[in-house]
């Protein structure tokens, strides 16, 4: 469990984050979405003891991570990939990690199994692609055998196949119980791999809630239907208080009806149906409209962008 | 650590008590051990510290016994059959130095410092784990470095006579003495990177106090100038491997003193430095 209070962080003329306030339940893949630039790996840095809040306050299962005694063992994080000495074998990187919170160096082949790094264990991490950086990072954060698991954006540099690996990764350690936070800017991938939203634009809370909840809130779920005669069909939507607009030369875009009534209404008033279908918002849409009101995140990125 | 929240199913590592900060200590002390050993290049710099030590320090009292019949009787009274001997540790200080920076900088420079502070979150002790693995290796390498050129400077002063046996008054001293001066310059070293972060910063700084410094204090005038080159690092440090007391430098023991209070300045600005500022 992750609890955020009122956190903020300023850099000098950039408030990164604003009156933050979040909590990460356990036994779910919590999804940590926003812009880049608006704040995420900044709050991550801060769960973990990197960067201090100028105010509020973050605990893990109750504690503030510096004070955590051997604290890989109860959080893991992927943070940045590359972060690692390119001089040192992937083995030997782990084996430092071990040692640094007295973890038994069984763990090491463990973790390098499980994120498919076995047979390259012994070579340099500086010969590694982008992908095997993030699986390495993985096995970091999975050494300690952790409760509470972060990555910030694991699937950059992976290939399909080791995108599905994560998304497996993620639901089968939450489904042992853990509390995992995952950031993203993807807001396609989050739909497929998280349970829970946290969203964020310019380091300020938008939105929390399941992400089927996030989707449904969203302005633009709306049935399109096309028929013989948009006008006729137009009024009889109308008269049941249904909100219409055209959308293309013989549709219409519905909203307050569901499609199975615009159905029945058209049978009613004898008109033909070409088509009719419900239009869900994808979790893009639902984001870019939550982000809307937002946007001026979009014209000064750059202030913010080197804590993103 | 107590769990509010469900357990995780498969087989947990966490710990039932709060570890103590000696197994904390302890810990960080392995990793750090782990990491150093596991970079090559670290190894072959220390084995450059050592040749080159011993090496100078050969090369340098060869040429004082092949110009020694030119030498005055007030020159010979007053020979110090250490200093060429040891002539090498002026290098082997920058060495031990540039890879006492490292220790830290080279984590700021790939990124790997925040790995290492999620993993050791207790900054000051961190910093103690590298500066105590850091310093145990450099006492090795400084021993065999001291050690050695003291046999091989004395054997090459042997046709001159000039040479000092270990068991003489003073003269193991004056070896401990050499090996410690680079040990405390290289604590002080891993000091200025974590105030730095930067390799070529701390490494400006570290050569500007050991090598420009000196320069500039003899323009002072005098007596400020012997008075001020006594008290500097570079100075304290000869001082502690000198088997002749010169007028211009401290005692071996005020040497040690010295050199010993700006390692520890050092290390508490660095300690108070890494607990305040984000990493």
């Amino acid at each position: 469990m992750i609890e955020a209070r009122n956190v903020s962080k300023r850099y000098a003329e950039t408030l990164a984050v604003d009156d933050l306030s979040f909590t990460v339940a356990p036994g779910q893949v919590t999804g940590f979405l926003g812009p880049n630039g608006s704040g995420k790996s900044t709050t991550m840095r801060m769960i973990v003891g990197l960067d201090a809040p100028s105010s509020g306050w973050i605990t893990i299962d109750g504690s503030s991570y510096r004070d955590l005694r051997f604290p890989l063992r109860s959080v893991g994080a992927l943070l940045d990939a590359n972060a690692v000495h390119p001089g040192r074998t992937a083995r030997n990187h782990l084996s430092w990690l071990a040692d640094s919170n007295a973890i038994p160096r069984s763990r090491i082949e463990d973790v390098l199994g499980k994120v498919g790094l076995t047979d390259v264990a012994d070579r340099r991490v500086g010969g590694f692609s982008l992908g095997m950086g993030q699986r390495l990072g993985i096995a970091g954060a999975l050494l300690g055998d952790p409760d509470v698991l972060l990555f910030d954006e694991p699937i950059n540099g992976l290939d399909p196949e080791g995108i599905l690996w994560v998304r497996g990764l993620l639901r089968s350690l939450a489904g042992e119980g853990r509390t995992v936070l995952v950031s993203s800017h993807l807001m396609s991938e989050m739909a497929l791999s998280a349970d829970h939203l946290i969203v964020i634009g310019r380091g300020r809370l938008l939105a929390t809630g399941t992400v089927a909840d996030f989707i449904e809130r969203s302005a633009g779920h709306h049935v399109r239907a096309v028929s013989n005669d948009p006008t006729a069909l137009t009024n009889i939507l109308r008269d049941k208080g249904a909100t219409v607009a055209t959308d293309g030369p013989e549709g219409l875009s519905v909203t307050g009806l569901e499609a199975r009534d615009v159905g029945i209404l058209a049978a009613a008033g004898g008109l033909t149906l070409y088509e009719l279908s419900t239009q869900r918002a994808s979790l893009e849409d639902a984001f870019m409209d939550l982000t809307h009101e937002h946007a001026d995140f979009r014209a000064d990125q750059t202030t913010t962008g080197g804590h993103a | 650590m107590t769990h509010t929240s469900a357990q995780p199913a498969s087989g947990s590592v966490a710990v039932a008590s709060r570890p103590s900060l000696r197994a904390v200590f302890a810990a960080a002390v392995r990793a750090e051990w782990t990491k150093l050993r596991s970079v090559r290049s670290t190894m072959w710099a220390l084995l450059f510290t050592i040749v080159s030590t011993v090496g100078l320090g050969a090369l340098l009292t060869s040429l004082e016994v092949s110009r020694w019949d030119n030498r005055t009787v007030t020159e010979r009274t007053g020979f110090d059959p250490l200093l060429y001997s040891f002539a090498g540790l002026n290098l082997a200080q920058l060495s031990i130095g540039v890879l006492g920076v490292l220790v830290m900088t080279s984590e700021y420079a790939t990124g790997g410092i925040t790995l290492t502070f999620c993993a050791v979150p207790q900054r000051r002790l961190l910093l103690l784990s590298k500066v105590t693995t850091f310093s145990a290796v450099t006492t090795v390498v400084s021993l065999v470095s001291c050690v050695a050129a003291f046999f091989i400077g004395q054997a090459l002063l042997v046709p001159v006579q000039a040479g000092v046996g270990i068991g003489d008054p003073g003269v193991f001293r004056a070896v401990l003495g050499g090996a410690l001066h680079l040990v405390l310059i290289g604590a002080i070293a891993v000091a200025l990177g974590a105030i730095m972060r930067r390799t070529a910063g701390a490494v400006a700084v570290l050569f500007g106090v050991l090598l420009v410094v000196p320069g500039l204090v003899l323009l002072l005038p005098s007596p400020w100038n012997d008075d001020v080159t006594k008290y500097l690092p570079s100075s304290a440090g000869v001082a502690m491997s000198a088997h002749v007391q010169f007028p211009n430098l401290l005692t071996p023991a005020g040497g040690l003193v010295v050199l010993c209070a700006y390692t520890a300045v050092t290390l508490l600005v660095a300690a108070w430095t890494l607990q305040r500022r984000d990493a």
